[in-house]
């Protein structure tokens, strides 16, 4: 196993940069997934890593050494991709074999290592079968073992999951998370699924329209986003974001919306609105923040209800407030009617403020 | 960018000709070789001959083909061309031939397809059946329809007397007023499979959700047909149209075997009718003049061939 | 008929309609059969009959004295005329073979660039190629034939071959550009993760998947230059060079009444090329189907 290093990473295409002065590093046997919406650029860094394509400028290292012009097979590197990418002419013997053939291992050396994988992945019984004769979940776990015989230095996952059905996706999810813990290997793994990302990975790095916006642990990113996008992209249901105005009343700091209500601020986050380039403020608060009321109440704000959506332990309600939809959750004993009154009453300490010209988050210190 | 699929497409979004483009085809260089073989035969074998034809338009030329005495006539040979009476009967002959055996190619092999699109016993046989006249080769095919024409003995011509139609069988071939049907109908046999197998394919391509949802908001067969089959298969039709005109204007093969042009041109359409003037009487540069002309209409479809099938293209990037 | 066994597939549509429909698509595909079907038979009915036999009016429909004697002539390589057809068959055998062996291997490698590789340029060389299958043989024969003759070729099959490779390249390469596109990019990528080089990923993933396509493309440029005639008629000119179509041509114009020998040679002419549509339509169809109708 070996850590990984990005350093200003860049990717073009003509005048489009897929990948914008990207640096990042993955210690030795850590987790790391890339996350974004489709086209912020995070396969294209992987494929950037796997040498599928060739680099713009910058640096990739694995281990201690510099692979810029290494061809994908000298990188030493396993990778699994979306569409599983297995060799529909060839067996799972013969898929499974076919890496290591190609390091020209002597042949009593790949049959053990072969069936010693398939026995790790429980698919002793399928090594006989031709890809298309497997289901997508078998498909998935032959990839995995194509990966696994190598011993590579790195794992590249592409997606894997995102092929399988819902079920499925739940319990592979937690096959690859017990991979990594088993074999301490190190492994970067692309998603657009935040969910995969918070539940797998050591740390996340959130990435959009090519530049990376934040590398951390799944905790620290949710609990601290350094910006709008991130707030939004990362949780679900999403951040609620609320656009306001700053303004002074009585000498104290406060935030009004168009409709004219106003939210007083706790000293430190009127402390963070003093910091932000403009009177533009955004709000943001997770569903689970937010206290639903049904009737007016001090500090509380008025909204609509728009849809409620039971789920059974957790009921989720949508709110139009200041224009701009909000998510609360509330217990399923709570009775809320669609296009009703309610008021919601934010924690202080637990808002998001973010600058409504920077998008980037608000800090006290 | 698609990421997702890996199939970087960089041709979008990367304006040509701007100041990266010699970088771009350097770091390219590799992959030039794998298409390398194709581009210098094709350099030799046609840019050559195309460029070796415009010149010699411009010349008049003696028959020997040692072109070392060919004389500069300037636009001469075109003159000559167009004012010709032959030539505006030869042009007229080539657009009806060409018109009539695409249309009616087309459309036979579509009413095929369109019958053969749902499974039935047979079908399998049925369908090799109708395509072998397009698989033999053109020379069989206009030997077994002179004969089947043959005035005396033509087995056409013996239905019809035996039907009481005729007193005597028609001379379908040497007749100025029929051979040029009676060609396009030989014609049709070998080229109307090709459409058949195009529109075949393209049917499979009819999403059968929509037919189904037509039928649900209460479409008859043929108002299916008409709204859902047949938009859905606009481009693949273009494309047809076009390869079929495209083949029928440069036919050469069946009027050359079955009349020569004959009798007096009535069968004669261009490339038969170059042929003869290069090769038959050795008039190589009026020949090589008519080549040039053929060349510029062929140019102005071409131009609607790879737009059709540029279309095509683009809409398979976008997948 | 073989429809008639036919079903109404979804019984809940009103019957009158369908049959309608059903009843014009039934005598339509009857009447296209018997287009397509009888030329065919009445070359076969000809070729059995004795020339008296075939020059009677009316005809006799079916022959009253079945004779395979012009089959017999044509192939026996003691008769001048055996031996001249035998050897036709033979020039055209090799010149086909020898051009679809060359289309492939210089086909394949530029379909797959040109389904896989951006560079710059690559739409532009596409178009080139495809536009070369739009101009008819006529506008090259006249540089071709001075071509050749530069070249030392002319009276060679090699003038042949050279000149069926261009004309059958374009479309080899668009078929089998279909068949690349269908594979997907990560089969390859995968294999050079796995220790393959570039090459040896084409070699040993793609190329075997590719190979209904390498199959398709054979048979079309077998087919198209085993038909080819324009320019055999205008290179060749030694009697003991030419390929089967120019050699039935030539033989016939000296006799012009031998109707069933002409028939039987037609018939024998078709045989390798129905016999090979017929054996591989299969991937065939799919490869044209595939390289024109994109999905």
């Amino acid at each position: 196993m070996a850590h990984v290093v990005l350093k200003d990473l860049v990717k073009t295409y003509g005048s489009f940069n897929a990948v914008n002065h990207v640096s990042l590093t993955v210690n030795d046997g850590e987790f790391v997934a890339l996350v974004g919406p489709s086209g912020c650029g995070k396969t294209t860094t992987l494929n950037l890593v796997a040498g599928l394509i060739p680099i713009t400028s910058g640096e990739i290292a694995i281990g201690d050494r510099v692979v810029n012009d290494l061809d994908p097979k000298d990188r030493d590197i396993a990778m699994v991709f979306q569409n599983y990418a297995l060799y529909p002419q060839k067996s799972v013997y013969k898929n499974l074999a076919f890496p290591l053939q190609m390091r020209k291992l002597p042949r009593e050396e790949i049959d053990r290592k072969v069936k010693d994988a398939a026995r790790v992945l429980d698919m002793t019984h399928l090594l006989e079968r031709k890809p298309r004769e497997l289901s997508g979940g078998q498909q998935q776990r032959v990839a995995l073992g194509r990966a696994l015989v190598r011993d590579p230095a790195v794992f590249l996952m592409d997606e894997p999951l995102s092929n399988l059905d819902a079920k499925l996706r739940v319990q592979m999810r937690s096959e690859i998370k017990r991979f990594h813990q088993d074999l301490k290997a190190t492994i970067i793994y692309v998603t657009h699924d935040q969910l995969e990302a918070v539940t797998m990975a050591d740390r996340m790095a959130v990435m959009n329209g090519g530049f990376l916006q934040q590398y951390d642990s799944p905790a620290q990113v949710f609990a601290h986003p350094v910006n709008m996008f991130v707030a939004s992209f990362i949780g679900s249901p999403a951040m609620s974001l609320v656009p306001l105005e700053a303004t002074t009343a009585d000498g104290e700091t406060v935030l009004t919306s168009a409709e004219g209500w106003i939210l007083p601020l706790s000293a430190r986050n009127a402390r963070k609105v003093a910091a932000a380039t403009s009177n533009k403020i955004v709000l943001g608060a997770r569903h689970s923040t937010i206290k639903l009321h049904k009737s007016a109440v001090p500090g509380a704000v008025p909204a609509k209800t728009y849809t409620v959506e039971p789920t059974g332990d957790i009921t989720f309600v949508q709110a139009f407030l200041a224009g701009a939809i909000v998510n609360i959750s509330v217990p399923p004993t709570v009775a809320v009617a669609p296009d009703a009154a309610v008021w919601l009453e934010f924690d202080q300490d637990r808002i998001h403020l973010f600058d409504g010209e920077t998008e980037m988050a608000l800090n006290a210190d | 960018m698609t990421t997702a699929t890996g199939r970087a497409e960089p041709s979008r979004t990367s304006p040509r000709g701007e100041p990266g483009a010699l970088r771009a085809m350097w770091q390219h260089r590799v992959d030039y070789a794998y298409v390398l073989p194709s581009i210098v035969v094709m350099l030799i074998v046609i840019a050559y001959p195309i460029y070796y034809t415009i010149d010699l338009s411009f010349y008049k030329t003696p028959p020997s083909l040692q072109l070392r005495d060919k004389i500069f006539v300037g636009m001469e040979n075109y003159t000559a061309i167009l004012s010709s009476d032959v030539f505006w009967r030869v042009t007229w002959n080539t657009v009806v031939w060409t018109f009539g055996s695409t249309v009616f190619s087309f459309m036979l092999g579509f009413g095929a397809a369109l019958a053969l699109h749902r499974d039935f016993f047979g079908r399998g046989v049925m369908r090799a059946i109708l395509i072998i006249p397009w698989v033999i080769s053109a020379v069989a095919a206009s030997y077994i329809w002179k004969w089947i024409y043959h005035s005396d003995f033509g087995v056409i011509g013996a239905v019809l007397v035996g039907l009481g139609i005729t007193s005597r069988p028609p001379n379908f071939i040497d007749n100025v007023d029929t051979v040029l049907p009676a060609l396009i109908v030989v014609n049709i046999w070998r080229e109307f499979p090709f459409a058949m197998i195009m529109m075949m394919a393209g049917l499979q391509t009819v999403p059968d959700q929509l037919l189904r949802a037509a039928k649900v908001d209460g479409a008859n067969a043929w108002q299916r047909f008409w709204h859902v089959t047949f938009p859905h298969l606009s481009s693949v039709s273009t494309v047809t149209v076009l390869l079929l005109a495209v083949s029928n204007f440069n036919s050469f093969i069946i009027p050359w075997i079955m009349t020569g042009g004959g009798p007096s041109n009535a069968s004669h359409i261009w490339i038969t009718h170059i042929y003869e003037l290069a090769f038959g009487r050795q008039r190589w540069g009026v020949a090589s003049a008519y080549s040039v002309l053929l060349f510029l209409i062929l140019m102005a479809l071409g131009y609607f061939y790879v737009r059709a099938l540029g279309g095509n293209e683009s809409k398979d990037r976008g997948t | 008929m073989s429809i008639a066994g036919e079903r109404p597939v979804i019984p809940r549509r009103s019957r009158r309609q369908v049959d309608g429909w059903r009843w014009a698509g039934r005598i339509f595909l009857v009447l296209m059969l018997l287009y397509t079907a009888a030329p065919m038979a009445w070359m076969l009915l000809t070729s059995i009959k004795s020339g008296f036999a075939a020059m009677q009016m009316p005809p006799q429909w079916w022959p009253e004295e079945p004779t395979l004697a012009s089959y017999a002539k044509l192939l026996d390589p003691q008769n001048s005329v055996g031996a001249d057809f035998l050897r036709f068959f033979w020039n055209s055998l090799f010149v086909s073979t020898m051009t679809t062996i060359l289309a492939v291997i210089v086909a394949v490698p530029a379909a797959y660039a040109f389904s896989r590789f951006s560079f710059p340029g690559r739409k532009f060389l596409f178009f080139a190629v495809l536009l070369r299958n739009m101009f008819p043989a006529v506008i090259f024969l006249v540089p071709l034939f001075i071509l050749m003759r530069v070249l030392g070729l002319v009276n060679t099959h090699g003038s042949l071959i050279l000149t069926y490779l261009t004309f059958g390249l374009p479309l080899a390469i668009w078929l089998l550009k279909g068949f690349y596109d269908n594979i997907p990019i990560q089969l390859e990528q995968a294999a050079r993760i796995d220790g393959a080089t570039r090459f040896q990923a084409f070699l040993l993933i793609v190329m075997p998947l590719s190979v209904p396509g390498i199959i398709a493309t054979a048979i079309y440029s077998f087919i198209a230059a085993w038909n080819e005639y324009i320019y055999a008629y205008t290179f060749l000119s030694k009697n003991d060079q030419l390929t089967l179509p120019v050699g039935i041509q030539r033989f016939f114009s000296e006799n012009t009444t031998d109707f069933p020998g002409l028939m039987a040679a037609s018939f024998l002419m078709s045989v390798p090329v129905v016999v090979l549509f017929l054996v591989l339509q299969r991937y065939f169809v799919r490869a044209l189907t595939e390289g024109a109708v994109k999905h």
